[in-house]
């Protein structure tokens, strides 16, 4: 266990230097010249060679690499062109309001999709479950943007169920602005989770230990919600597990139009903004969560799956 | 599946924690608190960086300038805010003397000792103008003392050469006395008093910037009515009243139909009123304007697109009448154009295309269809409410004439657009500004001219302007102060691209005019050289004006001395918030 | 010939078993058919035979509601949305099937390479698709777009440069399975190159998941066209596009003109879900463990 878990902590080495390198050239590229666009309105040649210097963009380019890679290991991303903050510290007050409008989503959307997969899972074959399968395949044929434009303007405006958007950092207020973007978020990933975790369901129906139960004549509905829901959980959790860093970098969408003060909204207002060390930054922590989460994840499915540590 | 449970404590607990680092105060409508809205996110506070309207509407009432406009009479007039009295200008227009108020407090901040606001000198100014001028700022409003202020342009390159630092005496800028500023220019500058009014050359306490350095847009200190309380990053700013601020009190005279519209009824009280101002920062337009329909904000320019359900021929629609919301009008000094590049090799030699162009652009359907018919049809550069403009005068150029646009097209060598290649049109890509492309596009095709519309980010699109990559380009200039100056200095060869003068356009009978008219004090015979300049652009055809906006602003009930003008920028001191009737009104939405 | 140069027997009876599970689908059968059908609209509109009409601009008739005149009523500039909805299958069709064949030939590619040669050259695409798998796809899209400017072109690209992940990494699987094959170490015998082996033998008995991929990805490329859009980053403004539609109701939908984003979520919703049922039926036409459930 322990000799897997450092050789899978090596592997994750070459990764970061992949994303770093891949995060580097496709900004070095797109960046045209950042001098010019941060300097203003009025900027002379002489103040965009200096802001060029002050950026350390007149180096050679392994330079400005060695540079990143600085930033990077001091988790100081240097400030944004379009608001001059500091961007860690941007992050960090995006992180707060994310993960409230995130994980609720989250657990809410997967205590749902898995109830309903599992009364699919029951229900298999009959014509409730293949009518849902329908369903389900058209809830995800819909734009995200249809559900939020929608929601808010009937449930929010025209039946003044919701507030329309907005934010109260006061722990208990913010739930009455965050209630409906978690009700359009779960009510987006009922589509696709429902049909996943219906797979891993009835994946897990036909295995042999199943057929086994069933010849014992246990009750099917026994069956079920004991061994196959036990067994399903990891292949389950593994999959929770590597959702996660999307917690983290929120919903682009959701934020934007609901003005929550989150990572998303940053990034929407980077995008807009062409604020290209925001982008950058951004990029390179999801990446970087994503790379945790994909690692805490290997490891708990070689701790629960004693298999794995053989390969 | 412990793990599992464990992370969720841990991350809920996380979030609970951040939430609670940024508590503030609840808002609540039992008080007077104004709730406003900018519809772009607010950027640092800091007077230098104050170019976007957005960022000023919060700065502006954080730090003051030297001089302001009266807060009702109209036309614009300016009047002291810092300063004790209009300036004084010597006889040859170079040397500015301003008399400071005595007893005005920086607001209190740890930056001093003890805490306690410090009384503002003269030296302040100095310093304050040093950092605007500071290349290492990068400031945008640099502009306003650009080659005007005897020495500071030579302090500027010496700063860049590490020569010099803000110990280092200019010239043109010299404290008498505490309370008294001596301004030397370079040349008359009759637009001085104007910049003098913008948040730019607010002062900042050198003890402040020091303290915070970079941190300085996120402490603001300044003299102002209001000071910082919280920000809520990406949502909302608030500040609150300042509690050592100077003695000051409500304007009492205004246009004549003031006083019918209650604008007067405070007049002489102690300002300002309000208790506390909420900037809630809201891009989209939708939830925008359903905040004001529920009575979350007291005040919100119309959406174009909720425009037929808010007004009714010249009126407020009765529902909303009905819920005690009230309109008004501000015709502003603005003016939208598309933007010829004088250089590109097809339109910059052939005026005769340009005039086709112009011919061929309805304007009238323009702002029917994106104006809601509420703009002027612009014929020039010089908007309303500037010397210069004339309503009766019309651009030949101007009128919505195909026939007449053939002819000039065929004129230009290109009968029917054969030979032609596409043209490229260059615009952000908000909705609202792809539509008005496409717009273009559209107009463009009844001559057989082909375009393709090239759409990015605001900072992307002016920096192709700057680098004089764009082909056509539609813009829009909101003046920064009132004076035809400020619009046809867009026009000036002096200022071509990287500057203002984006379209490139260079005259040399434009140019001398130009500079002959910035020599001159406010007058007939400035207005008669703002007028030849109008006459050459609308012959040489750089532009083809569009439309001069106005602003509709729809108020509750329960504001009250609500009179907008986008040049008066420290107007959140007259506001006040009734919070009974606004009790009683909200209760009807 | 040797026995073991012929393609295996397996491949061609499950297609013949797939497309007889598929023809007994009534489900399966009526998606395809409304694929075909939006094709055949597709290419009728940009043949100009029908709604031609499409950029037709009226400016005495904006926003009108729908009507016989104007099924689905008409626009800020008084165009006809029916006609443009038409003519935005044109957009997200070509994003579709050029943005997810750019994808899937990407994929393919390094997929097939990965998992014939093994060793190094493995370790290198592996290295390369899980690095670009790190990157949050949001971003990565966004990223892609930002650096070429928004037009149709960029679209294709950003979409391809993105989703070929997840297909490579599943065609790469198959290649290891498929490399120790019978069929293929008998064509090692008889001296058939490389190339030869990776395309014509292995290739085709892997076409079922490349098919699978397609509509998965082709889903994924159309919804992703309305995101970019809403962010600036679609198509040239002035092309007829689902997403621009949709983007537009942000402005229309306070001034009460539903039809616009009715129409484009109404034209996106049923091609949309024809490919999610089709592919769902494909899957399971072509999944061998099919019976046992």
């Amino acid at each position: 266990m322990f000799k897997y878990v450092v050789r899978r902590l090596l592997y994750t080495i070459p990764i970061l230097f992949g994303v770093t390198l891949l995060t580097f050239l496709l900004f070095h590229i797109a960046g045209g010249d950042p001098a010019a666009q941060a300097a203003g309105k009025h900027a002379s040649a002489e103040e965009i060679a200096l802001l060029k210097a002050q950026l350390g963009l007149d180096r050679p380019l392994h330079q400005q690499y060695f540079f990143y890679l600085q930033q990077i290991a001091t988790f100081d991303f240097g400030r944004s062109w379009a608001t001059k903050q500091n961007i860690s510290s941007m992050f960090k007050a995006g992180l707060g309001p994310t993960l409230s409008l995130t994980l609720p989503a989250f657990f809410l959307a997967v205590l749902i999709t898995i109830s309903l997969a599992l009364i699919l899972a029951h229900l298999r074959g009959s014509w409730v479950d293949r009518l849902s399968l329908v369903l389900c395949l058209a809830m995800m044929s819909i734009s995200f943007l249809v559900y939020i434009l929608a929601g808010q303007y009937f449930l929010a405006y025209q039946f003044s169920l919701f507030p329309i958007s907005g934010w109260d950092p006061d722990p208990i207020l913010r739930w009455t602005y965050l209630a409906l973007p978690i009700l359009i978020a779960v009510v987006v990933s009922i589509g696709p989770d429902t049909l996943f975790f219906r797979t891993v369901f009835l994946d897990e129906i036909s295995q042999d230990y199943v057929r086994t139960a069933r010849a014992k004549g246990l009750a099917e509905g026994r069956i079920l919600f004991k061994h196959v829901l036990r067994n399903a959980l990891i292949p389950i959790i593994t999959i929770v597990v590597i959702r996660m860093p999307f917690l983290v970098m929120g919903s682009l969408l959701l934020e934007a139009f609901f003005g929550i003060p989150g990572l998303g909204g940053i990034m929407f207002q980077a995008i807009q903004n062409s604020d290209f060390p925001v982008i950058k930054a951004m990029t390179f922590i999801g990446a970087l969560l994503y790379m945790f989460f994909q690692l805490f994840s290997d490891i708990l499915y070689a701790a629960v799956d004693p298999k794995i540590q053989l390969r | 599946m412990i793990f599992c449970r464990r992370l969720l404590t841990f991350a809920l607990g996380l979030s609970f924690v951040f939430g609670h680092l940024s508590c503030t105060r609840r808002v609540s409508d039992q008080d007077g608190t104004i709730n406003t809205v900018v519809s772009a996110n607010i950027k640092g506070l800091d007077p230098i960086f104050s170019s976007d309207v957005y960022t000023n509407a919060v700065v502006a009432q954080i730090y003051e300038p030297l001089l302001t406009y009266h807060y009702l009479k109209r036309p614009l007039t300016l009047q002291p805010l810092l300063a004790a009295e209009m300036p004084k200008v010597s006889e040859d227009g170079l040397t500015h003397t301003f008399k400071i108020k005595k007893g005005i407090q920086f607001q209190d901040n740890p930056a001093f000792p003890g805490g306690k606001g410090r009384e503002l000198v003269a030296e302040d100014f100095i310093y304050s103008w040093k950092r605007l001028a500071d290349p290492r700022n990068q400031s945008d409003g640099f502009w306003v003392f650009d080659g005007r202020i005897k020495g500071l342009n030579e302090w500027r390159e010496a700063v860049l050469k590490e020569e010099a630092d803000y110990d280092t005496p200019i010239a043109g800028l010299v404290a008498k006395d505490p309370y008294t500023l001596e301004i030397q220019l370079t040349r008359p500058y009759y637009q001085l008093h104007y910049v003098l009014a913008m948040t730019y050359t607010a002062p900042v306490p050198r003890e402040a910037v020091e303290r915070y350095k970079e941190e300085f847009i996120n402490n603001p200190v300044g003299t102002g009515p209001y000071r910082f309380d919280s920000w809520v990053r990406n949502s909302r700013v608030t500040l609150v009243k300042n509690p050592n601020w100077r003695e000051e009190f409500y304007p009492s005279e205004g246009e004549p139909e003031d006083r019918a519209r209650g604008l007067l009824e405070d007049a002489g009280q102690a300002l300002p009123f309000a208790e506390r101002i909420v900037f809630h920062e809201i891009i989209e337009d939708q939830p925008r304007w359903l905040n004001f329909m529920r009575g979350n904000l007291d005040f919100v320019d119309i959406p174009k697109d909720n425009f037929e359900s808010a007004v009714v021929g010249d009126s407020l629609s009765p529902q909303l009448a009905e819920k005690g919301i009230f309109l008004q009008v501000s015709t502003e000094p603005d003016v939208t154009y598309t933007a010829f590049n004088m250089k590109d090799p097809i339109l910059g030699q052939n005026v005769n295309l340009r005039k086709a162009i112009s011919l061929a652009y309805d304007t009238e359907t323009l702002i029917e269809r994106f104006y809601n018919g509420r703009a002027i049809v612009a014929h020039s550069p010089i908007p309303p409410g500037v010397d210069g403009y004339d309503p009766g005068f019309r651009n030949p150029y101007k009128e919505y004439n195909l026939e007449k646009a053939k002819e000039y097209l065929a004129k230009a060598g290109f009968p029917e657009g054969q030979g032609l290649p596409e043209l490229e049109f260059s615009t952000i890509s908000s909705p609202t500004a792809r539509q008005m492309a496409e717009y273009f596009q559209q107009n463009m095709a009844q001559l057989g001219i082909r375009v393709r519309i090239s759409s990015s980010s605001w900072p992307q699109f002016t920096n192709k302007i700057r680098e004089g990559q764009a082909q056509i380009y539609g813009i829009a200039w909101l003046g920064d102060y009132p004076d035809a100056e400020n619009f046809l200095q867009l026009l000036y060869g002096g200022n071509v691209s990287p500057g203002p003068n984006g379209s490139n356009f260079q005259n040399e009978e434009f140019d001398r005019l130009y500079e002959r008219a910035s020599r001159l004090p406010a007058g007939p015979e400035r207005t008669r050289l703002y007028q030849q300049m109008r006459d050459i652009v609308v012959a040489q055809a750089p532009w083809v004006p569009g439309a001069h906006r106005q602003s509709y602003y729809v108020a509750h009930g329960w504001l009250k001395n609500f009179k907008r003008n986008s040049m008066i920028q420290d107007y959140f001191k007259y506001l006040r918030v009734d919070p009974k009737k606004r009790a009683e009104l909200k209760a009807k939405l | 010939m040797s026995q073991s140069q012929k393609p295996p027997a397996r491949r061609n009876s499950l297609w013949w078993d797939a497309l007889r599970h598929l023809r007994r689908q009534p489900l399966a059968m009526v998606s395809l058919g409304v694929i075909l059908f939006y094709v055949g609209l597709a290419l009728l509109c940009s043949a100009g035979v029908i709604f031609t009409d499409y950029a037709l601009v009226d400016h005495n008739r904006p926003y009108q509601e729908p009507s016989w005149e104007n099924w689905l009523g008409t626009d800020i500039f008084g165009r006809d949305v029916l006609a443009r909805a038409a003519h935005g299958s044109i957009t997200s069709l070509s994003v579709g099937f050029v943005g997810t064949g750019l994808a899937l030939v990407i994929g393919t590619l390094l997929g097939a390479l990965a998992g014939y040669f093994g060793g190094r050259t493995d370790d290198l695409v592996v290295w390369f698709y899980t690095t670009v798998d790190t990157i949050p796809y949001i971003l990565l899209v966004v990223s892609l777009a930002f650096i070429m400017g928004p037009s149709l072109q960029t679209l294709y690209l950003a979409i391809g440069l993105t989703f070929w992940v997840s297909h490579c990494r599943i065609v790469r699987a198959e290649f290891l399975k498929h490399r120790e094959r019978d069929y293929v170490q008998g064509a090692l015998a008889v001296g058939a190159s490389h190339w030869r082996r990776i395309f014509i033998h292995i290739l085709p008995n892997i076409f079922h998941l490349i098919l699978i991929n397609f509509s998965l990805v082709f889903v994924t490329a159309v919804k992703s066209e309305v995101i970019l859009s809403f962010l600036g980053l679609g198509v040239e403004p002035g092309v007829p596009s689902w997403g621009m539609m949709i983007n537009d109701a942000r402005l229309e939908l306070p001034r009460g003109v539903w039809w616009g984003l009715a129409a484009a979520t109404g034209f996106m919703f049923f091609l949309i879900l024809a490919f999610n049922l089709f592919n769902d039926a494909l899957r399971e036409a072509l999944d061998p463990k099919r019976s046992r459930v």
